[in-house]
């Protein structure tokens, strides 16, 4: 942590420039479609770029406190919001607390299989999880939904669903609010005005809005599923984590995720989440750090006898996609 | 450029940027074109860095024309970009708002703390480069009245060398000026010679406490005059105790260091102050306990430092790092009050 300095922030900023660049050239672009429709498939891909810079190299690496060292007024973890039907605020409670600190301790941290699938002998199998394959396609096109509904605990907060563990601190008519205004700020901003700007090519912008958005959920949901639910990820019980130390903590970061190799673009396009191993283990460093420190983590890894989960994007996906199949059967 | 960022703005961006203020949307754009453009700051360009006694710097900035002119004994706020990181500090303007009307330029008199975490940086601002600075904040200014008897100590010379300054273009009362320091370290000599001879109604002594003994001594010679006073906190609180007893009108600026508990090992309280409640904290629990101790509710999660759900913002004072036992900044900054311990009295946002 030592070296992190200048290059991390201007690194940051210059991410964020990129983003501002991409997001509104392609907003512009959505509107020439009218000149030539191959425009309007610039702008889509660029609005969908800027999209997932922003969701997951921005959003997701500041909320976490990875720059909050550099004093900035609005490059912290307090002050970021996202481009995503997720409330910031809320995210970065259950995210950070929740899936963090309970990382894989089925019972604690919500995150594994999100309520919805089995994704493990820990849960026991109904009926629905044999069409769960389906259940997850569906979470994937809708996943800035479905992390907002989640991140909200949406079954206690509306159905009154209540566990005994928790302590939420936040009121539930709080939540309520933020689920409901961040989520209809993003409809309206992204399915009527900038629509209604484009005036009689209101259709293409929209059209354009829902693909850009489409194609960022299909990318974070496949990303964050890769760095989770690969075949060799292990779970552990709320019995096993009591009274665990600080180096155990570690031994079940280090278990409870997954890498993916790539190259220098795909890193940045998945914020770093590549490495999320290194994330579990560091959730504040400055995540390019991340590229850094793997060959050491690795190396220690190697020394303790522990599994190190990495491969390529290809090996990764299908091991997920094995994982989500084999629970769907008892 | 102001204008563009309004509470109209910042409802827009929030509606559609996502953003709480249209600054923090744009800012890092912005700062393409304009290096180091901070909302809510104005932008000065260095001039010249000057050593100009042992471990004092002078430094001349250039201010942005919309900056608002200070008045002679004001102070700023200087912002720098220390290593990727924020560093504020303040400190009084050594020149006159004359000039800064005029050239836009004005001049800050530093000295350099060994174990600082700002002033030893300033040695390597180059020429040219940006840092930011707040508007002029303060109101020790000079009194329109009668006879003045300036008091100061150290790098307490700045705010009346701007007055200084400033009284040769408007017309001023008697001032006679006590000015301490260690023998031969008083800052500015020859500045205050040429001050006194365009001056006529200006004088000075420089004074050593080693060889002519505390400022008590002079004090009786004053007594019909306003005093101003500006040095370190004993150097004030002997004027001020003096004067009071004597009711003789005084103004006063004075500075300290954050008087360090860094060791750590024994026992200590220090005074916490969250936005407006006050109570006392020890330096052996993490903050976070004893805010709870005090039925103040903060949020809060993991208590290891991990998910940041306690982070508070400080607004002074100086915390440790429970985890790496590193001491914090003196000001304003995010902080994890689980894995924090006050080593100072600490301010924070509520």
């Amino acid at each position: 942590m030592a070296k992190v300095g200048e290059q991390d922030a201007n690194y940051i900023r210059r991410v964020i420039v990129m983003q501002r660049i991409l997001e509104w050239s392609g907003r512009i672009l959505l509107v020439l479609g009218f000149v030539s429709p191959w425009l309007w498939l610039v702008g889509v891909l660029a609005l969908a770029t800027a999209k997932i810079l922003d969701n997951m190299e921005i959003g997701h690496n500041v909320m976490h406190g990875q720059y909050d060292w550099m004093n900035d007024k609005h490059i912290n973890s307090k002050a970021y919001e996202w481009d995503i039907a997720c409330d910031g605020k809320s995210w970065n409670r259950v995210h950070n607390f929740e899936h963090h600190t309970y990382t894989n301790i089925i019972g604690k941290d919500r995150d594994f299989g999100y309520g919805l699938l089995r994704l493990s002998n820990d849960f026991r199998w109904r009926v629905k999880n044999l069409w769960q394959f389906f259940t997850y396609l569906n979470l994937s096109v809708l996943f800035q939904w479905g992390v907002s509904y989640h991140e909200l605990a949406a079954e206690r907060v509306f159905f009154g669903k209540k566990k005994d563990n928790r302590d939420y601190k936040v009121p539930h008519s709080e939540l309520k609010t933020r689920f409901f205004s961040k989520g209809a700020r993003q409809l309206i901003k992204d399915y009527l005005i900038f629509p209604l700007l484009a005036g009689p090519f209101f259709l293409w912008v929209l059209i354009g809005n829902l693909i850009a958005n489409l194609l960022r959920n299909l990318w974070t949901s496949t990303i964050i599923f890769c760095g989770h639910f690969t075949g060799d990820v292990k779970t552990f019980s709320e019995k096993e984590c009591e009274n665990e130390t600080k180096g155990q903590w570690y031994y079940r970061q280090a278990l409870g995720s997954s890498n993916i190799k790539g190259s220098n673009w795909f890193h940045v396009l998945t914020g770093h989440l590549s490495f999320q191993i290194e994330h579990h283990l560091f959730p504040d460093m400055p995540a390019k750090r991340y590229r850094e420190i793997a060959p050491k983590v690795q190396q220690v890894f190697l020394e303790h006898g522990i599994q190190y989960n990495t491969g390529s994007f290809l090996k990764q996906y299908s091991s997920v996609v094995k994982r989500i199949l084999r629970y769907s059967l008892p | 450029m102001s204008l563009i960022f309004n509470p109209l703005t910042n409802w827009f961006s929030k509606q559609f940027f996502h953003h709480s203020s249209m600054a923090g949307y744009l800012e890092p754009v912005i700062q393409l074109f304009k290096p180091s453009w901070r909302d809510g700051y104005y932008r000065a360009k260095v001039l010249s860095v000057t050593l100009i006694a042992n471990k004092t710097v002078a430094l001349e900035l250039k201010t942005e024309s919309r900056w608002p002119t200070h008045q002679a004994g004001q102070h700023i706020e200087l912002t720098i970009d220390i290593n990727g990181r924020l560093s504020t500090r303040v400190f009084t303007i050594a020149s006159s708002p004359n000039q800064a009307m005029h050239e836009g330029v004005i001049r800050l008199v530093i000295k350099q703390q060994d174990a600082g975490l700002f002033t030893p940086f300033l040695s390597r601002l180059t020429v040219n480069a940006w840092v930011n600075i707040s508007k002029p904040k303060g109101t020790f200014l000079l009194p329109q009245s009668n006879a003045v008897s300036l008091f100061a100590a150290g790098t307490g010379i700045t705010p009346f060398i701007a007055m200084l300054h400033q009284a040769l273009h408007e017309v001023a009362q008697p001032i006679h000026l006590f000015y301490y320091a260690k023998p031969n370290a008083h800052l500015l000599v020859a500045e205050l010679e040429s001050l006194s001879n365009r001056l006529p109604n200006f004088t000075f002594t420089l004074l050593s406490r080693s060889i002519d003994g505390d400022v008590v001594k002079k004090l009786p010679d004053c007594h019909n005059t306003h005093w101003m006073v500006c040095g370190p906190n004993d150097f004030h609180k002997t004027i001020r105790d003096y004067a009071l007893m004597h009711q003789q009108s005084l103004s006063s600026e004075h500075f300290s260091l954050v008087d360090l508990h860094s060791t750590g090992d024994e026992k200590a309280h220090f005074q916490v102050d969250h936005g407006g409640i006050k109570f006392s904290a020890d330096n052996q629990q993490p903050l976070l306990a004893q805010f709870q101790a005090n039925n103040i509710n903060v949020p809060y999660g993991c208590g290891m430092g991990i998910c940041h759900q306690c982070q508070c913002v400080k607004k002074k004072g100086v915390v440790r790092d429970i985890r790496t036992g590193k001491l914090s900044d003196y000001g304003e900054e995010l902080i994890q009050l689980c894995v924090s311990q006050v080593v100072s009295d600490v301010e924070f946002k509520a």
